[in-house]
């Protein structure tokens, strides 16, 4: 392979190119590799970037095997939190690369874009993306609301630096959903996961609260989403405000649980919160929770309200009452 | 609360008049035409005389089991889900496997509601925004082809606008919020739309994209308007100064009047240009992906009317058009007052309560469905 070609695939291993290239090349996963490896990882949990080194020609093989052995370890470690953040410092990584390529202009932009099955066309100091493409990979924020942009013909107008954003945002997914590979790992693969873990924040753990294990599972994995940052649509934020609501959760700790949601305001969310409380909506049922997208299990309680009473509302209620004497 | 049998067959005991509808309905389906695409993969639901969506969760085969039910069982609503699914009787939702989805919006008269029954005027204004809805937004903004869209009436007072085209069938739902959002100028930021260079104040050109160019090509146009014109400034009450001030916004220059409280004065006329569908269409339809729609051309059973695909918006009459049962007479006595009304040219009414009239099928039909008339 020609050493231009090596060049992209060490700045973008998650590219097709980059794949043929390690299959083709058998590389090897030495032990020294695997600690870089575990580096890689460990730098992207603490600092959420993963750093760039210097671009030595015999480094450029290395990048790709360190690359292949991180997401071994990610995947052997095999949780959300871990995934995403991982994934979002390899995005960045990918973004500074894009930036710089973009400016020596030499085609590595276009190449990377079309990974994602995205052309981009130039338009002056702009360039033309189709809808399709714009609204999967651009950050939800006022910034990028559709409404406030150039739409015509099916497309929409960004700059060059949105671009390059937006294919960060596309890089991610990528990473996001390709992992964790189902595979069995090497000790030293698996040793490193085990480390990975302990790199989790105590505090996306510690949400967890007596009473939790009684939700049901809709608003278990609603919450658990929530702590590991990932989006919820609107309407099942509404649901689980008020199923918490419902449950006797203060304000206070509702806010808490919604703040590891990625658009977060304190204000907003307390608001909402005794809104849901003073309005004394009724908590949407089973089937509506269903047409949501939310619901994960048949419960067959009819509304996540009764699930407590379904599963153990007998024992609850023992507890309950031990616990007023 | 809501546990649904799946797929149970409807053998509750029915009123006089659901049996009288459901046999009407069971002729018309046993000759009628059905047409909705890819009918093996999408989720079905039935409706009857208390809700508009009884059973869901529903698979056919094929086109033909599909009108074999319809015949049999005669709901009174029958709708499907705009997703296309590999399991569609599959539940939880998430066992179904979503595969794509139209992307629809709908639109209905609720917004200038005036009452229970179809009011002419309403059902002029709700076309009206149909029409803005496609010519403005879906045709220039989004780039759909005509052939991509498909038109069809609510069967009650609304209008639904389905798009089949690759470009969206993937999207997800925050994706079609956005568009929705879109459609309807939410999240619009007036202020980003103009800026400040120095003394200069730049603002859109008529040639751009989005709401910026829909505002700056609907004022320039405007100004040909003299109380427009003037409710701006008083200068431009000279013809040279409204074309100077029109080529000027060409280029995207909006300094070439003093125009007092400018941005205040600005974002009032945008408000009042009602380029945004604000309020006229749902939202929460356009962003559900596994929403249950009303099937094209299968009968409302709030009106006894067709959810008649439109091929042509302008010439589709709703109260002509889409009432279908317009052979015979039926008697009816009146149970709730009525006002005046013309169906397929038949003025009937008003009525009150108590009331007996001998009406052409269709607006008997019509009186039945709105439950304020019983035989008679």
């Amino acid at each position: 392979m020609a050493s231009a070609d090596l060049i992209f695939c060490s700045r973008y291993p998650f590219t097709k190119q980059a794949k043929d290239y390690v299959s083709e090349s058998g590389l090897e996963l030495t032990s020294t590799l695997v600690e870089k490896a575990e580096a890689r990882v460990n730098n992207a949990l603490v600092t959420g970037k993963v750093k760039r080194v210097a671009e030595l020609p015999d480094a450029r093989e290395e990048e790709l095997a360190i690359y292949a052995g991180a997401r071994m370890i990610v995947s052997s470690a095999n949780n959300r939190y871990i995934i995403s953040r991982y994934a979002v410092a390899e995005a960045k990584r990918a973004g500074e690369y894009l930036a710089g390529d973009d400016a020596a202009n030499n085609g590595h932009v276009e190449l990377v874009a079309s990974e994602f099955g995205v052309r981009f066309e130039k338009k002056g100091k702009d360039y033309l993306v189709p809808l399709s493409a714009y609204l999967p990979f651009t950050p939800r924020s006022m910034d990028y609301k559709l409404t406030n942009r150039e739409l015509e013909n099916g497309f929409v107008l960004v700059s060059r630096h949105e671009r390059i954003r937006m294919m960060e945002e596309a890089v991610k997914k990528k990473i996001e959903g390709s992992l964790p590979i189902r595979a069995q790992f090497s000790e030293d693969i698996t040793e490193a996961g085990k480390r990975m873990l302990a790199l989790i924040p105590k505090l996306e753990v510690a949400t967890v609260s007596v009473g939790q294990e009684n939700y049901p599972p809709c608003i278990k994995k609603m919450l658990e989403d929530l702590a590991l940052s990932i989006n919820l649509p609107h309407t099942a934020r509404v649901a689980l405000g008020i199923y918490l609501v419902s449950a006797g959760v203060t304000t206070d700790k509702i806010v808490d649980y919604f703040r590891h949601a990625p658009d977060f305001s304190e204000k907003t969310t307390r608001y909402q919160v005794e809104h849901l409380r003073s309005h004394k909506y009724n908590m949407p049922s089973c089937s509506t929770m269903d047409s949501y997208g939310v619901c994960i299990a048949d419960c067959r309680c009819g509304t996540p309200l009764r699930y407590r009473d379904a599963i153990n509302g007998a024992r609850l209620r023992r507890l309950a009452a031990e616990k007023k004497e | 609360m809501d546990e649904q049998p799946t797929d149970a067959p409807h053998h509750s005991v029915r009123t006089l008049e659901e049996e009288f509808l459901h046999k009407k309905f069971s002729s018309h389906y046993s000759q009628s035409r059905i047409n909705v695409l890819r009918p093996e993969s999408r989720e079905f639901g039935f409706g009857g005389w208390e809700k508009k969506i009884e059973f869901r969760h529903i698979r056919v085969k094929n086109e033909s089991e599909l009108r074999s039910r319809l015949v049999s069982e005669a709901p009174l609503y029958i709708s499907h889900s705009v997703a296309y699914y590999e399991f569609p009787d599959a539940r939880p939702m998430v066992k179904k496997n979503w595969l794509s989805a139209d992307l629809v919006f709908d639109l209905d008269a609720e917004g200038h509601t005036c009452g229970k029954f179809t009011c002419q005027h309403c059902m002029e204004k709700v076309k009206g925004e149909a029409h803005q809805l496609i010519e403005e937004f879906l045709l220039p903004d989004f780039g759909f082809s005509k052939n991509e869209l498909s038109i069809n009436f609510s069967g009650s007072r609304g209008y639904h606008v389905h798009v089949r085209s690759e470009a969206v069938a993937q999207l997800d739902r925050e994706a079609r919020r956005e568009i929705a959002d879109y459609v309807t100028g939410t999240g619009l930021l007036f202020d980003r739309l103009f800026w400040k260079e120095g003394k200069k104040f730049f603002g859109p050109k008529t040639a751009d994209g989005g709401f910026g160019g829909k505002f700056a090509r609907a004022f320039v146009k405007r100004l040909d308007n003299d109380e427009f014109a003037l409710s701006i400034s008083r200068k431009l009450k000279k013809p040279e100064e409204r074309e100077k001030l029109r080529a000027s916004i060409q280029t995207g220059n909006w300094d070439n009047i003093g125009i007092a409280n400018r941005e205040e004065k600005l974002a009032e006329k945008f408000a009042q240009m009602r380029l945004t569908l604000a309020g006229r269409i749902d939202a929460n339809v356009t962003a559900d992906t596994s929403k249950l729609i009303r099937m094209a051309d299968s009968i409302h059973g709030g009106s006894g009317f067709a959810a008649k695909s439109v091929d042509s918006l302008d010439a589709f009459e709703p109260m002509k058009d889409a009432p279908i049962f317009n052979e015979g007479e039926q008697k009816v006595k009146i149970t709730e007052a009525v006002p005046a009304l013309t169906i397929r040219d038949h003025s009937f009414g008003p009525f009150v309560p108590g009331a007996t009239a001998t009406l052409p099928m269709a607006c008997a039909v019509y009186l039945l469905c709105k439950k304020a008339a019983t035989l008679a």
